[in-house]
């Protein structure tokens, strides 16, 4: 009875080490969706479902072909359809004949969430299995500060693809590390491991865009063709502060001492959207507002067809670029989005905060 | 200085009894938006955010059809009012979009109001309700009456639409028409159709390309998914394993369910907005439910602002043949998702 979960960008680390901690040793890990699993995904989802739906159901029926029986799966009252998910793969899954058992996780309901976990662990305690949740809030603080390396290094390095044999490595090694007291030196090392072996442009002066964004359009490379990297290609770092920290990293959450960067995006959007409607409404609009005063040159906006939310964030941000002077690009993302076209798009978005860097630094001259 | 638009679309549907007492009572000038033209629909469609959906489109033209000859517009950014299940999103971004897409529209009054996550309760409705009713009047006891019969008003209407399960049982003996009497065709049965859609659409008469009438001429008898008694929805929800949490989708769903299992109609027409979120969900498990228990032939039209009425009249005339001619070959039939 082996267990699973569709691939969701590196998130899918933090996903791998739960299981291992959990104790079970027949994790199926998910491969990375291709054009394949977009399209095995959406002939079977409801027509104008959102993208990552569709692309979500791909990488679980890949799962199931591969064997896996149980299903990471989650359920609970949200805005949007998020929530909804599990069961329509439930419905739809039975419909076409598969054999497996969803895991139904639910975020308004912490007891009953470390219940169903326990059932699914290998006969552990309570307490371990809070622990197995803990190192994944942990392990995925320091996912976030790989990719956070990767997206920046990536941009100035002086060898092609080195950056991004560091992160492989280093991505491995938060899987593969055990014990709470080398999980936490992490922190350090993998910034070291980028500074020791990628070696940089020292004279490069690389402008700075963020992405922001719909979760699973941010997260995930193939939906949204890799577009980190594509910046990387032209030169400029990419960073996105919406991660799924805020999902799982109770830890921070409870601290009171830390204010978690969420927490000030929301407060930077509140004129603009008071209240949360679901998706990333608020940090997207925040972040937006924030990174700029940090002076980055420019945001990306990124948001799956008919997703709910995302479409009033679209429908806002022409005012935020307004008001604050800073480029954005929105970017509607499905499963047949081309590559050629994003690729167009952002050169010339990028060519537009070139210059407009360049007037800049001219007037304050 | 008191004139109030309230445009008519989306949830005005469902609310617009309290609204309009509401500022009657409080002395206001109240300017409803017409009914839904054409002109409305292309100017929606033209400045309207390209993916949104069609309703949402609408709400757009609505606002532009008042702008100009009132002082303030009255969108509210409605999150629930059921304890658990919630709205939209969109109705809560609607007001914050329109005064950011365009930022000379006369001063919107957008309060906010959501039971089920943002833990308003009785008492904070009061205080907003109280908040707005001191921009056109001091005096209390004006207000507190306006609150009132708003509240009053919105219960009868609420009282008025939905029926009990009595009346409910009584309908499906033939016993009476829940809305208007259809046509009688001499030599053709009178079907029974439930038409299942959300109240924007079913009570837009433009937006659903006047499918009420549509029917009536072929002799239809209907009852609308906003009429049947909560209870029976409910029931029907519960026997599910999740929670469908989008409220006004659970009587879309719930009344599909209902008559797949009772058998009192001779068919479902369950209307669709093309790129509808919840719509999706609720459409996708309703043609699997009736797929699994193909009792009565459930028919889904997806409507968008491309839909033309012959096409619309066609396939109802096709699916209306069908359930006349006898259970047989229905059974291929079952469920017929079209764009129209
Ligand atoms: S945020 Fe958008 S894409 Fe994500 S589940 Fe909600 S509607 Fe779909
Ligand atoms: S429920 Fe559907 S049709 Fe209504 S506003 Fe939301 S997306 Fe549009």
């Amino acid at each position: 009875m082996s267990i699973s979960f569709p691939h969701v960008g590196s998130f899918t680390y933090v996903m791998e080490s739960i299981c291992h901690e959990m104790g079970r040793t027949d994790v199926v890990v998910p491969n990375k969706p291709t054009n394949k699993t977009k399209q095995l995904g959406s002939r079977h989802s409801p027509e104008w479902m959102c993208t990552p739906f569709k692309m979500l159901f791909g990488s679980f029926i890949e799962v199931l072909e591969r064997g896996a029986y149980e299903l990471v799966g989650t359920l609970f009252i949200d805005y949007c359809r998020l929530g909804y998910y599990t069961p329509i793969y439930e419905i739809i899954l039975e419909d076409l004949g598969y054999d497996f058992e969803f895991l139904h996780l639910n975020f308004n309901n912490p007891t009953g969430f470390i219940q169903e976990m326990k059932r699914r662990t290998a006969g552990l305690t309570y307490w371990k299995t809070f622990r197995a949740f803990q190192i994944g809030w942990i392990k995925n603080r320091f996912i976030d500060i790989a990719d956070k390396c990767l997206y920046s290094y990536q941009a100035v390095e002086l060898e092609k693809g080195t950056s991004q044999r560091v992160v492989n490595r280093a991505h491995r090694k938060i899987v593969e590390t055990k014990g709470m007291r080398n999980i936490r030196k992490l922190r350090k090392i993998i910034p070291k491991m980028f500074e020791d072996e990628v070696e940089i442009d020292k004279k490069a002066d690389p402008l700075r865009v963020v992405v922001v964004g719909e979760l699973y359009a941010v997260v995930e490379p193939s939906i949204n063709l890799d577009i980190m990297t594509k910046l990387n290609e032209l030169g400029v770092i990419s960073y996105t502060p919406i991660t799924f920290c805020r999902w799982i990293d109770v830890g921070s959450r409870a601290n009171p001492f830390k204010r978690p960067s969420f927490k000030t995006a929301i407060k930077k959007a509140k004129p603009y959207v008071e209240y949360r409607l679901g998706g990333k409404t608020q940090e997207s609009i925040g972040y937006s507002i924030m990174y700029k005063e940090k002076g980055w040159d420019g945001v990306i906006h990124l948001y799956p067809f008919t997703c709910m939310p995302e479409i009033i964030t679209r429908s806002i941000i022409p005012q935020i670029s307004r008001e604050y002077e800073i480029p954005i690009l929105s970017l509607v993302l499905d499963e047949h989005t081309g590559e050629a076209g994003l690729k167009t798009r952002l050169e010339a978005f990028i060519d537009l905060i070139e210059r407009k860097r360049k007037v800049n630094g001219d007037n304050i001259k | 200085m008191n004139r109030v638009g309230l445009p008519r679309a989306l949830i005005h549907y469902k609310f617009s009894e309290m609204w309009v007492t509401f500022f009657q009572e409080l002395g206001a000038e109240v300017i409803i938006s017409p009914k839904t033209t054409k002109k409305i629909k292309q100017e929606a469609v033209n400045i309207a955010p390209n993916e949104d959906c069609y309703s949402t489109k609408l709400y757009y033209g609505h606002v532009m059809a008042i702008k100009d000859q009132v002082d303030y517009l009255f969108i509210p950014r409605y999150g629930a009012s059921d304890k658990k299940y919630v709205g939209c999103p969109k109705f809560i971004g609607l007001a914050e979009v329109l005064r950011s897409m365009f930022p000379d529209l006369p001063p919107i009054i957008m309060p906010h109001y959501n039971t089920a996550k943002g833990r308003d309760g009785k008492l904070s409705f009061y205080f907003k309700a109280m908040k707005i009713a001191s921009m056109f009047t001091k005096n209390p006891f004006k207000k507190i009456r306006a609150f009132r019969l708003a509240l009053k008003k919105h219960n009868q209407h609420k009282k008025d639409l939905v029926i009990d399960e009595k009346t409910l049982y009584k309908w499906e003996q033939s016993k009476l028409f829940l809305n208007d009497s259809p046509k009688s065709n001499p030599g053709e049965r009178q079907l029974k159709i439930a038409l299942v859609g959300h109240s924007y659409v079913l009570n837009d008469p433009y937006a659903s390309l006047d499918i009420r009438t549509i029917l009536k001429e072929q002799g239809v008898d209907i009852i609308t998914s906003e009429q049947m008694p909560r209870e029976l929805i409910e029931k029907q929800m519960d026997k599910q394993n999740f929670q469908l949490y989008f409220y006004y989708e659970r009587e879309i769903l719930g009344t599909i369910m209902h008559f797949l299992e009772s058998k009192t109609v001779d068919g479902i027409i369950h209307i669709m907005v093309f790129s509808c979120g919840p719509d999706s969900i609720a459409g996708e498990m309703a043609a699997r439910f009736s797929k699994r228990n193909p009792a009565v032939p459930l028919l889904q039209l997806v409507f968008d602002e491309l839909t033309a009425e012959t096409g619309l009249k066609t396939r109802i005339e096709a699916f209306i043949d069908m359930l006349r001619r006898g259970i047989d070959e229905q059974i291929i039939f079952q469920t017929t998702k079209v764009h129209v």
